[in-house]
């Protein structure tokens, strides 16, 4: 239980810089067995460039959570690599994985907002439980909340937003640290499709704005009719890596 | 490292906040937990004002004296006894057991008496005494405090000096082993109550965690560090502990005025600083509880809160 303020051991490295088109994300022969035996991913390789917005998708079950949780250092693969930046997930110490998370912004099918919170606070509180200085929180939340269209609602509860408002929040929350990836799992799942369509929207502005976005979904129209880069998950296996649409075009 | 400093007045502001937020957040457990430690500290510091009190009584009469042997006291033959009692002084000086031995004349005796009357404020009747009915006496110290038995005999025997030996070792040891009974009783009782206590602290800090459990998923996602998920919950515990020292010692202070009344009247002759007393509970009572809730809320921490 390290308190912040006392640093051991060596200074951690500052990001590299940002170079052109190089890999941001690397999985290299990647296996995650559970303890209960379950296989949920195997032997993945898979290469996301900077800059890149990738589906991922597959059915219940083939391995796209795993995927997630092993690139915010959840949980930890039992065999290959996970390499983020170059930087090998598994060998960043316990108290660096606050900061690789910091990198990386995720977005979830609940939102998980905290209803009492204004939509303002939710954002902040990003900020605060990582210890940025006061007078710096309230511009980066407004600019996150400019971002995704949200200034007029800053001083709304969770429980005054449709579910789309609620989503933007949640990518505020995930922008608000200026990260180089934004993971989204599922993020349209208790959406409408007219709501599902505006977030993806904004998803895609995001990635303009040069973030990397990796969003895993079941929602095919979205995926089709994008024609991106879409990694298909079946069983733990990547079996399909290509630009197109959510199903196999034979 | 520089940066590191000043991020810490940052990172407290969040924890105390934080715990402060999550006292009253569930104030009614919060409440409970901070009245059994009240209680407990109270025991405590009682205990701990009984064993002072009661231990300075003992080794004050225990250094004072061991055997006392009142001598007759027969009007007219004053000097005789007086003569006879530095015989037996000189007898009792050459047992190996005894380390020194003090003649206490009548007068004397009696200047002791008046010196006790005048300490307590008592009027000192004597002067209208035709005679002064204080007896001489022999005080005895010995080199090994549990072996009087030669002395008491050598004393026994000589009766023509000695109306009565008085075994102060003796009453000490009888005391002492009273005392020890309830010391013992005492200690058990403390533990006990110091595990309820702890037990209370620990399901209090786990409900916090389990009302915060939304929170704590978010800040991990966020990259909120361990320090700033764990040490508001440490506060917390080591808020109930404070609260309930605090709230032990107003209520040791309204009785202190009665209490030390009793004290001073039942220990008047005790070499007992009331000072550093006062002050050592103080320490005892604060260090107690809030070492007893940051504990219990490290030990709610570490079994709910692993990663």
């Amino acid at each position: 239980m390290a308190l912040p303020f006392i640093r051991r051991g060596p200074r951690p490295e500052p990001d590299p810089p940002l170079a052109g088109p190089r890999p941001l994300i690397e999985l290299v022969g990647v296996g995650k067995v559970y303890p209960n035996g379950k296989a949920a991913l195997q032997d993945v390789d898979l290469v996301l460039g900077e800059g890149e917005f990738v589906f991922l998708v597959g059915p219940s079950g083939a391995g796209k959570s795993t995927l997630l949780r092993l690139l915010i250092r959840d949980e930890l693969p039992t065999s290959g690599r996970v390499l983020i930046d170059g930087q090998d997930v598994a060998r960043v110490p316990g108290r660096g994985v606050p900061r690789l998370r910091r990198r990386i912004g995720v977005v979830f099918q609940d939102f998980k907002l905290l209803p009492t919170r204004t939509v303002h606070d939710n954002v902040a509180f990003a900020l605060e439980v990582t210890g940025t200085p006061r007078r710096a929180i309230a511009p980066a939340v407004d600019r996150a909340l400019s971002v995704v269209g949200l200034t007029g609602q800053a001083r709304q509860l969770p429980s005054t937003l449709s579910g789309g408002e609620l989503q933007r929040t949640a990518i505020a929350r995930a922008l608000v640290h200026e990260p180089r990836l934004i993971m989204a799992d599922e993020p349209t799942g208790n959406l409408d499709p007219l709501i599902s369509w505006e977030i993806i929207q904004l998803l895609l502005r995001i990635n303009e704005l040069g973030v990397t976005v990796l969003m895993a979904t079941h929602n095919a129209d979205v995926v089709t009719a994008l024609r991106r880069r879409v990694v298909a998950l079946e069983e733990g296996r990547i079996v399909r890596d290509e630009v197109g649409g959510y199903h196999r075009e034979d | 490292m520089i940066v590191a400093l000043i991020g810490f007045p940052r990172f407290l502001a969040f924890s105390l906040g934080r715990a402060w937020q999550g006292f009253w957040r569930n104030a009614l457990m919060s409440l409970a937990a901070t009245a059994t430690m009240v209680l407990m500290l109270v025991l405590l510091a009682g205990f701990w004002l009984v064993q002072a009190g009661v231990g300075a009584g003992l080794s004050y009469v225990e250094e004072k004296v061991e055997v006392v042997a009142d001598l007759r006291d027969v009007r007219g033959a004053e000097d005789a006894v007086t003569v006879a009692a530095m015989e037996l002084e000189t007898r009792l000086m050459a047992d190996p057991a005894v380390r020194s031995v003090h003649f206490v004349s009548k007068e004397e005796a009696l200047a002791r008496f008046r010196a006790r009357l005048a300490e307590r404020n008592q009027a000192d009747l004597t002067g209208f005494l035709d005679r002064n009915p204080l007896p001489a006496s022999l005080e005895v110290k010995l080199v090994d405090p549990r072996r009087f038995e030669s002395v008491v005999e050598t004393l026994r025997g000589a009766d023509e000096v000695v109306e009565q030996v008085i075994e102060v070792k003796r009453l000490v040891e009888q005391l002492t082993t009273v005392t020890g009974v309830l010391r013992t009783g005492g200690a058990i009782l403390l533990l006990l109550v110091g595990f309820t206590v702890l037990f209370i602290v620990v399901n209090t800090i786990r409900l916090a965690v389990v009302a915060r459990s939304a929170e704590i998923e978010i800040m991990r996602l966020v990259g909120a560090s361990d320090a700033f998920i764990r040490w508001p919950f440490i506060f917390e515990g080591a808020l109930v502990g404070l609260a309930g020292a605090v709230v032990a010692l107003g209520l040791l202070a309204l009785a202190a005025g009665p209490l030390s009344d009793l004290m001073y009247g039942f220990f008047r002759v005790l070499p007992l600083e009331l000072g550093t007393l006062t002050r050592d509970v103080t320490i005892l009572v604060l260090a107690t509880g809030v070492g007893l809730g940051t504990l219990g809320a490290w030990i709610s921490v570490r079994s709910y809160l692993g990663r």
